[in-house]
């Protein structure tokens, strides 16, 4: 079914309209974004879907304040990165929003653990502290002491992948972008690290934004929006959650 | 963050090598440099450390080092004496002379002809031999002074004094007690070799009594070089070199104060100073070649990983000081391990008789360049974290 971007939870974490986005000059100038409008509510999980090179990455770019936009009004959780500084906006996403990478990004020389609780450390936690915060979060996501003292190419794709899902809700961020999260894993790694992002990350005072072409995983979204051309043309209820009701935390 | 950029540094051992080994690299050659030229500076005043009874060196006024000397008329000796709060004065005279070998060769010696009534000067001998046997009649006591292979003599008698051309490519012994050598077609007996400090430039030399020194050197008007004088007691050096030089018009100085005279001369006209400076920059120019890069490729490597932190609030300055601390990880053992491989690297070299000696300087100009190699490598590193866009590294780009 497609609709107006409207959210389908509580109040808005995201609002965007006529969000545009050019990248390079003049005649090399490439149009990623041509006027995106957007909402999304709290306790939602939103997937983006569309072709390679629709401003998909660059739409989550721009909500994670990685990238500025060039025009449009943006607020995400009640915040417009136009009117912060960089290092205010590199200090918002360090307390509030968390990242999962298409390809992990686990840092090599450092344990399970120790990458967990990298966002930790980043907001000033002090090393012993942190290390048992992220313990905590590797167990709730089914890992051992073994495992959480291993380096990530001791890992399979999918223990790697839920490092980096524990990494990105160690802080309790109120907003999770995912990048392609399942796209490096096979059926069933995928299904398991969409089950383990539903039941952990998302709550009622957190909103889950995830790229993906994995048609797979459709079934464990909210509502889909599908870009085409730097443009959202559709948002439609997820298959099998259009008349769930609204989940506690 | 420290915690992690080590931790980071520490898992790609390749670089984490590389990297010590560039500023151990430059750690050990700035200091060993520095210790080499420590050293030859030191020998550069070999003289005045072998004459510790000498409280005041009194010379020509135009005399800036003790290399560089004009000789008194012999009268000097005695105005010297009779100043007040001199204990005592005894000459010494320098004079470089061709010395002839048995053989037939010359050599170019460095005369040193000492008080002949207490001998002041003379260094320790071998064999247990006294200063004493210079009072014998014509004798010497001959020395290498830091160099090699310039006190041979031959081996068979048949090739001593020749007649006709000399015996140049035979075989050597060295020289000893009882042989003979031609100093200005004057006769003198070798009585013995010395142990004297090795002189920078290496000569060898030859000591004998100041009267054997008028002999058999070149006739001149002037043959006294230096005024050695000790002190009265409680007379200070520095009160009485002042007073020596209002009394005599001469130039009078403490030992350490003609030290000190005679390094800053060696500084500013030797050559080997700028031989000891394009070593030195050889040696940072090399090492922050090797670190710079070794870190700049780690950094570069690293890239992603430092944009993953910064997407996730890690702020540029933040990431910033945690390549600075890698960089002085990296310096602080690099350091360690090059001064230590110059201490074993100075022993080797100081029993073959180099001029090495690691003084106190030499660490430290060692540790700078450090400092400013390891500083040079974290900014020429640090750049692309400057540069980095978070944004381009969120699809695993």
């Amino acid at each position: 079914m497609t609709g107006p971007a409207q959210p389908t939870r509580n109040h808005t974490a995201v609002r965007c309209h006529g969000v545009t986005k050019t990248y390079g000059q003049g005649n090399a100038a490439v149009q990623a974004l041509r006027g995106v409008d957007l909402e999304v509510g709290m306790g939602e999980l939103l997937m983006l879907v569309g072709p390679s090179g629709c401003g998909k990455t660059t739409l989550i770019s721009v909500l994670a304040g990685l990238l500025q936009r060039d025009g449009g009004d943006c607020s995400v959780l009640e915040h417009d990165y136009k009117q912060m500084s960089l290092p205010e906006t590199t200090r918002f996403r360090g307390r509030n929003i968390g990242f999962v990478f298409q390809t992990f990004q686990l840092i090599p020389a450092l344990t399970a653990a120790e990458n967990v609780a990298t966002p930790l450390l980043i907001n000033g936690v002090k090393w012993r502290a942190a290390l048992e915060r992220a313990g905590a979060v590797l167990r709730s996501v089914g890992f051992d002491d073994r495992m959480m003292r291993s380096l990530p190419a001791d890992l399979s794709g999918g223990q790697q992948q839920r490092v980096a899902i524990a990494r990105a809700m160690v802080h309790d961020p109120r907003m999770i972008v995912c990048d392609e999260p399942t796209s490096a894993l096979d059926s069933e790694s995928g299904h398991m690290v969409m089950s383990l992002m539903r039941q952990f990350a998302l709550g009622k005072d957190r909103v889950l934004v995830v790229v993906t072409h994995d048609a797979r995983i459709f079934e464990f979204a909210d509502r889909i929006a599908r870009m085409e051309d730097g443009r959202i043309t559709g948002i439609e209820d997820a298959p099998s959650r259009g008349n769930e009701p609204q989940r506690d935390p | 963050m420290n915690r992690v950029a080590l931790k980071m540094l520490l898992g790609d051992r390749t670089k984490y090598a590389g990297l010590l080994f560039g500023i151990a690299f430059t750690s050990f050659l700035v200091t060993f440099a520095a210790s080499y030229f420590g050293g030859m500076m030191t020998r550069s005043f070999a003289l005045i450390a072998e004459n510790p009874s000498a409280d005041v060196w009194v010379m020509d006024p135009a005399v800036v080092a003790v290399d560089r000397p004009i000789n008194l008329p012999t009268a000097d000796l005695s105005r010297v004496r009779s100043v007040e709060g001199v204990r005592s004065a005894v000459p010494l005279a320098v004079a470089q002379a061709e010395v002839r070998f048995p053989n037939g060769g010359f050599q170019s010696f460095q005369v040193i002809g000492v008080d002949d009534a207490t001998l002041t000067g003379v260094p320790p001998m071998n064999g247990g031999a006294t200063a004493a046997v210079l009072r014998a009649p014509d004798a010497v006591i001959v020395d290498a002074g830091g160099t090699s292979g310039k006190l041979e003599t031959p081996l068979l008698k048949a090739d001593q004094w020749p007649r006709g051309r000399p015996h140049l490519d035979v075989p050597t012994r060295l020289l000893m007690a009882g042989d003979e050598l031609l100093v200005n077609d004057t006769r003198v007996r070798v009585v013995g070799q010395s142990q004297a400090l090795p002189r920078f430039p290496p000569r060898p030399l030859l000591f004998t009594t100041y009267s054997t020194a008028e002999r058999i050197l070149l006739p001149e008007r002037r043959r006294l070089t230096f005024v050695l004088v000790t002190a009265a007691p409680a007379v200070d050096a520095r009160t009485l070199a002042a007073r020596i030089e209002a009394a005599t018009g001469l130039r009078a100085r403490t030992s350490d104060d003609f030290r000190t005279d005679t390094v800053s001369w060696m500084l500013v006209n030797s050559e080997d100073v700028g031989d000891a400076v394009t070593m030195l920059s050889i040696a940072m120019l090399v090492g922050f070649g090797v670190t710079g890069v070794m870190m700049f490729m780690f950094t570069n490597e690293n890239l992603k990983y430092y944009a993953v932190l910064n997407a996730m609030g890690a702020s540029t300055r933040s990431l910033l000081t945690m390549i600075c601390a890698q960089a002085a990880f990296c310096a602080l053992l690099g350091t360690g391990l090059g001064l230590g491989l110059c201490v074993l690297a100075g022993r080797v070299f100081a029993s073959y008789d180099f001029p090495f000696r690691m003084m106190w300087f030499a660490p430290a100009i060692g540790g700078t360049a450090v400092l400013l190699v390891s500083i040079g490598a974290a900014a020429f590193s640090g750049r692309p974290v400057l540069k980095m866009q978070p944004a381009s590294f969120l699809a695993g780009r």
